[in-house]
């Protein structure tokens, strides 16, 4: 097998997961240095990683590696994917690729300077229920799409050391819905509206971030969408999706780890949703590394490319301006110019 | 238990579909009907009185409570009136479409000291009436989100749309009522968008048949009501209610439970086609909590200001749709 040459910069929760995922579940790589600030060497040793470094330049400065997956926090992705462009390496990278327009752009300008593949993040796009989900609406099961839902909440919150540095709930966590909604229904969005509050945790408010959300889009084809997201939800990691047409819906429910159902007396009880996304979208996690690993042998397209990141991006920070004004956010006209298509 | 005497004013769908409930009630007397513009050849069975004039209804003595089952324009009028006469009222949504002759025909009701229950016949669903428990109850704790889709099978005529008061107010209006219902808390603020999907004749009417409207509720949750006039499959009828402890759903209801699997997939009967099946149970129950009210002496379970507010927010929602902006509901 014709393998691909990996190096990983960024070793947290996310990082730790790609790198397993290569290790074990993707022959075609072969990872062969991690570089984070806190890196656990018994962890990267154990995983039979041969170089394993604090420091960045370990991966970049290595003429065998290919290829970087970026999974460093969300503040560094940009000038992050600029180094590695600059050595040539085509790029893996963790959403959001930056809180705003600039960075982004300077992003995408440097890995289409250097000739390199760019993907991001957006693992739903490699769920297999999602993917059937956008088959039967492409495939024109139900019609033309009248609105898209998106029901997105986390089974616990992040440590406020994490919401201080994330971006805030719809650069970091609604950022996948907005991403979502596009793919689903495969127009773009020209207006957003959000409300939001904290009623979970008041150290997020103090933090000044939101810890629930309801966002309205607008889309260009027409069609409506809503997204309802929540930082914690008590029975766990609950994704659902709908989308809704003149034939008719179709939709994806949650899944759970087991399908046990106790009945008793007392109820009809079945297993709790997933506890979290690394176990709910595994089969996701893997295929969207194997699909950047085909575009870097040339094979296909990324799944998820420059122009998804930037969409997405704009789509948040207008929510986030509309939750800040409390008022309708238009969003730009134009579509991001950085080619690649969104039609899947 | 002392038997209500009861009349009906309006013979149509709606008013048809109490009085037959009526019959099979104990402790209720139907006495008369009254409708300008109904065939009463056929219905209803012989031993009700029936006029085309109200004051059949609103004159009779022996009376005590009267079913305003008329076109929407007719029941404030008609509510004054019965008050007046010393009658009980049962009035079918809206009251009026204007805040302030709901706010007078309320003052006429409570100076008669007579008992009004408006039409919400949804809070006695029993699905819904057990994820309402469920929130007494505490098993969703503190409410975050609350989610209710409401889709119609299929568009009304023009003609319709053009006299129904707009989406809002004819259409979200029960779901205005959910969301109070459910939460026990109030709208402080609406934002509605809207779109022109599934006929472009309703656009003409200046209404839409797509819409998304989101809720600030006073005790600081958040609301969103997804409508369609058009599911094709069915009656779309769906609510959740999530908070700190967690959520509690209420799905689609369907004749059967029957699961057919083939080798093209895994297909169940679609829900309930429209709201005569889906929520007969509930029409029967809210007459039978007004009659309750009126023997006990109690405050009814969905009273004049319920109608008045969701009215309020109705307003509020097309007043956001129109300006593009989120809108402060009006006090009541």
């Amino acid at each position: 097998m014709n393998q691909t040459t990996v190096g990983v910069i960024g070793a947290g929760r996310i990082g730790r997961m790609h790198t397993e995922n290569l290790v074990h579940h993707i022959p075609e790589a072969v990872v062969k240095a991690v570089a984070s600030p806190h890196l656990d060497e018994g962890w990267a040793e154990g995983l039979g990683i041969p170089i394993r470094s604090t420091d960045n330049s370990a991966v970049f400065g290595d003429p065998e590696i290919e290829a970087v997956v970026i999974a460093a926090p969300s503040g560094l992705h940009s000038e992050l994917i600029q180094q590695a462009a600059a050595a040539g390496k085509h790029v893996f990278c963790e959403k959001p690729v930056g809180f705003e327009d600039g960075p982004i752009e300077d992003a995408i300008a440097a890995a289409q300077a250097a000739g390199v593949q760019l993907q991001v993040g957006f693992n739903r796009r490699s769920d297999p229920s999602l993917l059937d989900l956008v088959e039967a609406v492409r495939d024109g099961h139900i019609g033309d799409v009248h609105t898209v839902r998106v029901t997105n909440r986390d089974p616990k919150a992040p440590p406020i050391d994490f919401v201080k540095r994330s971006g805030g709930i719809f650069l970091d966590f609604l950022i996948h819905d907005f991403d979502t909604i596009r793919y689903l229904s495969g127009s773009e969005i020209v207006e957003v509206y959000a409300a939001g509050g904290v009623l979970i945790d008041p150290e997020i408010g103090a933090a000044g971030d939101i810890d629930t959300a309801m966002v309205t889009a607008r889309l260009a084809n027409g069609a409506l969408a809503v997204i309802d997201a929540s930082r914690q939800a008590v029975y766990g990691y609950d994704q659902r999706f709908e989308v809704f047409g003149s034939n008719g819906s179709v939709a994806v429910d949650n899944t759970t780890p087991s399908r046990r159902v106790v009945s008793t007396t007392a109820g009809v009880v079945g297993r709790t949703p997933h506890d979290g996304f690394v176990s709910r979208y595994h089969d996701a996690f893997i295929a969207e590394l194997r699909a950047f690993l085909a575009a870097v042998r040339g094979d296909s397209p990324v799944v998820a490319g420059a122009d998804d990141a930037l969409a997405a991006v704009r789509a948040a920070v207008a929510a986030r301006e509309s939750f800040n004004q409390n008022r309708p956010i238009q969003l730009a006209d134009t579509v991001p110019v950085y080619g690649g298509g969104t039609e899947a | 238990m002392k038997t209500i005497t009861v009349g009906v004013l309006g013979a149509g769908r709606i008013g048809r579909l109490h009085t037959e409930n009526l019959f099979r009630m104990s402790g209720v007397r139907v006495k008369s009907i009254a409708d300008p513009y109904a065939d009463f050849d056929a219905w209803p069975p012989p031993g009700i009185e029936t006029g085309v004039d109200p004051s059949l209804v609103l004159d009779d003595p022996e009376i005590q409570a009267v079913l305003i089952c008329s076109p929407t324009p007719t029941h404030a009028d008609f509510t004054e009136a019965a008050a007046t006469a010393g009658k009980h009222v049962f009035c079918e949504k809206p009251i009026d479409l204007d805040p302030e002759r709901i706010r007078c025909t309320l003052e006429v009701v409570d100076a008669a000291g007579v008992r009004l229950q408006v039409g919400f016949n949804r809070r006695f669903d029993p699905t819904f009436s057990r994820v309402r428990q469920a929130v007494i109850d505490g098993d969703v704790g503190d409410i975050h989100i609350v989610k209710i889709t409401s889709r119609d099978p299929e568009a009304p005529p023009v003609e319709y749309v053009q006299s129904s008061g707009g989406i809002f107010l004819d259409m979200t209006i029960h779901d205005f009522d959910m969301v109070r219902f459910l939460t026990g808390s109030e709208v402080e603020e609406v934002h509605a968008m809207g779109a022109v999907l599934i006929d472009p004749a309703i656009g003409e009417a200046g209404d839409v048949d797509t819409a998304v409207t989101t809720l600030k509720m006073a005790n600081g949750a958040l609301a969103v009501i997804e409508n369609s006039r058009q599911a094709v499959y069915g009656y779309d009828q769906r609510v959740e209610v999530f908070g700190s402890k967690g959520s509690a759903e209420a799905g689609n209801e369907t004749a059967n439970r029957v699961i057919l699997s083939s080798a093209d997939g895994v297909r169940a009967d679609t829900p309930l086609y429209f709201f005569l099946e889906r929520y007969q149970a509930s029409f029967v129950a809210e007459l039978e909590a007004f009659f309750a009210c009126i023997r006990d002496d109690l405050e009814p379970p969905v009273g004049g200001r319920d109608g008045l507010m969701s009215v309020l927010v109705g307003l509020a929602a097309a007043k956001s749709m129109a300006e593009n902006r989120p809108v402060k509901v009006e006090a009541s």
